[in-house]
């Protein structure tokens, strides 16, 4: 039985992919997790694993082209077996494929009936047809880029994602970038990443969130998309922050920050003009004295793939939950201009000499809102210890065996202690 | 009406509705391959023969097409017969009966007559019957026009349902699940009927629809309560009536969740579950629908005399909690 071989979703903002090369030619041989192929994005060039083993056939994608999230991009079949590209295959192939002309005219809406060839469920058309939003142009969230009820921008006129994304979308002096990662009704969820990240970091724990709320990401200063002031201290950090929400009209929000986030998100919570409705701080800094600073070092200066890999590494117990991608967009994001400096001179800033320059203790101390500190027991960047001291009402996880990043190795339960936080804070 | 209730197992509350229906009418009488002084192959009929007497508990010879045509016989002449299938499976050679005499009868006679006849069939698997004695095949008669099909799942609707059936003027058949006979209930006394043609929702729900006939409503609101747990509402129809099927309270629910998972013993191949996910499909709640729709149904082999096989053979409530997970997985 012939196995699809699907362009899939790597990334949440993706509506349709660019095929980069195949690294098995059409009939070889395959073994299942193989490298395929990759896929082009913004950012970086993603690996695809084989789905299955035997032999690749009825590849109808080439390196260049533009494809739906979801297209077949050929087959593996079993060795002997007698292979017909099915007749459905098509519709992902030549009408999709980029030609030159064609991918001129690409953000020209109509080229074909809306919502032809994208994969969306029957509530999801009615929705898009009743808010005359156009299929194609959205993310789908669900299985192999499905576009589901939730991805339907002004769902009953609550919530124009679009409008929210374009406006977010438009540079702002003095903005931070940012991304409305979802749709939803009520106070948002706003997620500060941490050092030497960016909002793409949140993506994998997303899925798992079960809240309606709206969800919003943030590029720290001089991290991702977002602009570094010259300033390297936590005060201008938070004032970035606070100044993008203003811009983004989001007054009160359950604020979910990690590490370095953590900080900017205690912080943020006893601003005045902001409401923190709840506070979910995961392995945050500015609890103790100390940071791994040979992390910090190492993972600066890390200048190629293999080097960086080591060092993030050291950021969680268990290699499967760091993909290779995550080290390649990292690295790729660290290339842009200025991007590596402006780091390095936070990381100075912030963390001089293995130290933690500031603490956001006071400000948890005056915490109205429910709060939860979550920590991977063996953290080697932060010590979990840290959390110890802090007011009774802030209630603390600490996951065995987890490291740094709780929220990528410990989502389904990282997700569920927001979602009970969401609850708990209206 | 001042009735009390009580907690009742399934088998005596169909006793009690046999008990009732005889009390009240004279033309009710029982058939069956020991149901008399046996008291039936699960104790269903139990003393009835002594409170009733030989006349109208009567024991027939191993023959259920020869049963099976004298109950349809003396209701065509105006009796209430109830006959005892000792498992459903053995239905299979009264087919000519139900599905060409006791289906079609008034059709053919331009209504001159009626069919007022009930057929009780014992069903299922769960107790190491094997093969030939374990079959959901239920879903074969709702297959027929001219047949009412009935599989309820608690004590309170299989008396109410069976009432309903004796006292209804054409052929009833009256699925009931083996190992729902011990399963306890309240039961109100006396006389009460429960609808032939509609669901009962057993739980409501916001993130999915789980559609489910006869044992399987009661393992889905064991799901529905693990599930709870995890944060996703399940919302639960015992479907009741098979035929005719209560298709605007599945379009309802399945309009309020936009999922819809359907349980059902019988193979899942053609089964019930077709029948639900089609009856969607075809109608205005398609529009509705977030998700495919899922259904898990029997294995497609013989039920297996293995205890350990004959668990996996069919839906229990972890496949039903695995598959409703499943499906609001892509909820927000």
């Amino acid at each position: 039985m012939a196995v699809e071989v699907i362009l899939p979703r790597v990334d949440m903002d993706m509506a349709t992919g660019k095929m980069g090369r195949w690294f098995v030619a059409e009939g070889e041989r395959v073994a299942k997790g193989q490298l395929l192929f990759e896929i082009e994005t913004d950012k970086a060039a993603m690996d695809i694993d084989a789905p299955a083993a035997g032999l690749l056939r009825g590849v109808c994608a080439q390196a260049g082209d533009i494809l739906p999230v979801g297209s077949v991009v050929g087959w593996i079949v079993a060795p002997g077996e007698v292979f017909v590209v099915p007749v459905s295959a098509p519709q992902a192939g030549p009408t999709a494929r980029a030609s030159p002309a064609a991918a001129a005219s690409q953000d020209e809406p109509t080229r074909e009936a809306p919502g032809e060839g994208v994969r969306a469920t029957p509530m999801a058309r009615r929705l898009a047809r009743e808010c005359g939003a156009v299929l194609s142009e959205i993310v789908g969230s669900g299985p192999n880029g499905r576009v589901q009820a939730r991805d339907i921008p002004a769902r009953s006129g609550a919530f124009d994602l679009q409008a929210r994304q374009r406006r977010a979308e438009t540079p702002r002096q003095g903005g931070l970038h940012r991304l409305w990662l979802r749709q939803g009704e009520g106070a948002p969820l706003v997620f500060l990443h941490g050092f030497g990240a960016d909002l793409n970091g949140w993506r994998p724990l997303l899925g798992h969130i079960r809240s309606r709320r709206p969800v919003l990401a943030l590029d720290l200063p001089g991290h991702g998309q977002s602009p570094h002031s010259g300033e390297a201290d936590l005060e201008s950090l938070v004032e970035a922050s606070a100044a993008t929400l203003a811009q983004e009209q989001v007054s009160a929000a359950h604020l979910v920050g990690h590490s370095l986030g953590g900080a900017v998100a205690s912080a943020l919570a006893e601003r005045r003009g902001f409401r923190a409705l709840s506070l979910a701080l995961i392995a945050p800094a500015g609890l103790g004295p100390a940071i791994n600073g040979a992390f910090l070092a190492g993972f600066l200066q890390a200048g190629d793939e293999a080097s960086l890999a080591l060092w993030m590494r050291l950021l969680v117990t268990d290699a499967a939950a760091l993909g290779p991608a995550l080290v390649k967009t990292t690295l790729r994001q660290r290339a842009e201009a200025g991007v590596a400096d402006a780091q390095r001179q936070i990381a100075q800033g912030l963390f001089p000499e293995s130290a933690q320059a500031f603490s956001v203790r006071e400000s948890l101390a005056r915490l109205q809102c429910p709060a939860k500190i979550i920590f991977g027991g063996r953290d080697a960047i932060i010590a979990p210890d840290h959390a110890a001291g802090l007011p009774g009402l802030i209630a603390q996880h600490v996951f065995a065996g987890v490291g740094h990043l709780p929220h990528l190795e410990a989502r389904r339960e990282v997700a569920r202690l927001i979602d009970e936080l969401v609850a708990a804070g209206g | 009406m001042n009735q009390t209730t009580r907690e009742l197992t399934y088998a005596q509350a169909i006793q009690e509705a046999l008990a009732i229906a005889m009390a009240a009418d004279e033309r009710v009488f029982l058939m069956g391959e020991d149901i008399g002084v046996y008291g039936g192959a699960f104790q269903v009929t139990g003393d009835l023969v002594e409170r009733f007497g030989e006349d109208r508990v009567m024991d027939t010879p191993i023959s259920e097409l020869g049963g099976a045509g004298v109950a349809i016989g003396a209701a065509l002449t105006g009796m209430r017969p109830v006959y005892e299938f000792q498992f459903s499976d053995f239905s299979m050679l009264a087919m000519e009966q139900i599905v060409n005499q006791a289906a079609k009868l008034r059709y053919m006679l331009g209504g001159a007559v009626n069919v007022p006849v009930v057929f009780r069939m014992p069903t299922g698997s769960g107790l190491g019957g094997a093969a030939q004695h374990s079959q959901s095949i239920e879903a074969w008669f709702a297959h027929v026009p001219g047949l009412k099909v009935v599989a309820p799942s608690t004590p309170h609707d299989v008396k109410g349902m069976l009432l309903a059936a004796i006292a209804d003027p054409d052929p009833v058949l009256i699925f009931e699940h083996k190992l729902l006979y011990k399963v306890k209930g309240p039961v109100p006394a006396g006389h009460y009927t429960v609808p032939l043609d509609k669901a009962q929702l057993r739980r409501p729900g916001r993130d999915l629809t789980i559609v489910a006939t006869s044992i399987m409503s009661a393992r889905a609101v064991e799901a529905a309560a693990i599930l709870m747990g995890e944060g996703v509402e399940a919302e639960v129809i015992d479907l009741r009536a098979l035929r005719p099927i209560d298709r605007p309270a599945v379009i309802a629910s399945v309009k309020k969740t936009n999922r819809l998972l359907c349980v059902y013993e019988g193979v899942k191949t053609l089964g019930i579950g077709a029948e639900i996910s089609a009856a969607i499909a075809e109608s205005d709640a398609f529009d509705y629908l977030d998700a495919p729709i899922l259904r898990l149904g029997g294995a497609e082999a013989p039920i297996p005399y293995s205890p350990g096989l004959e668990m996996a053979a069919v839906p229990q409530v972890g496949d039903i909690v695995a598959a409703a997970r499943k499906l609001a997985g892509g909820r927000a």
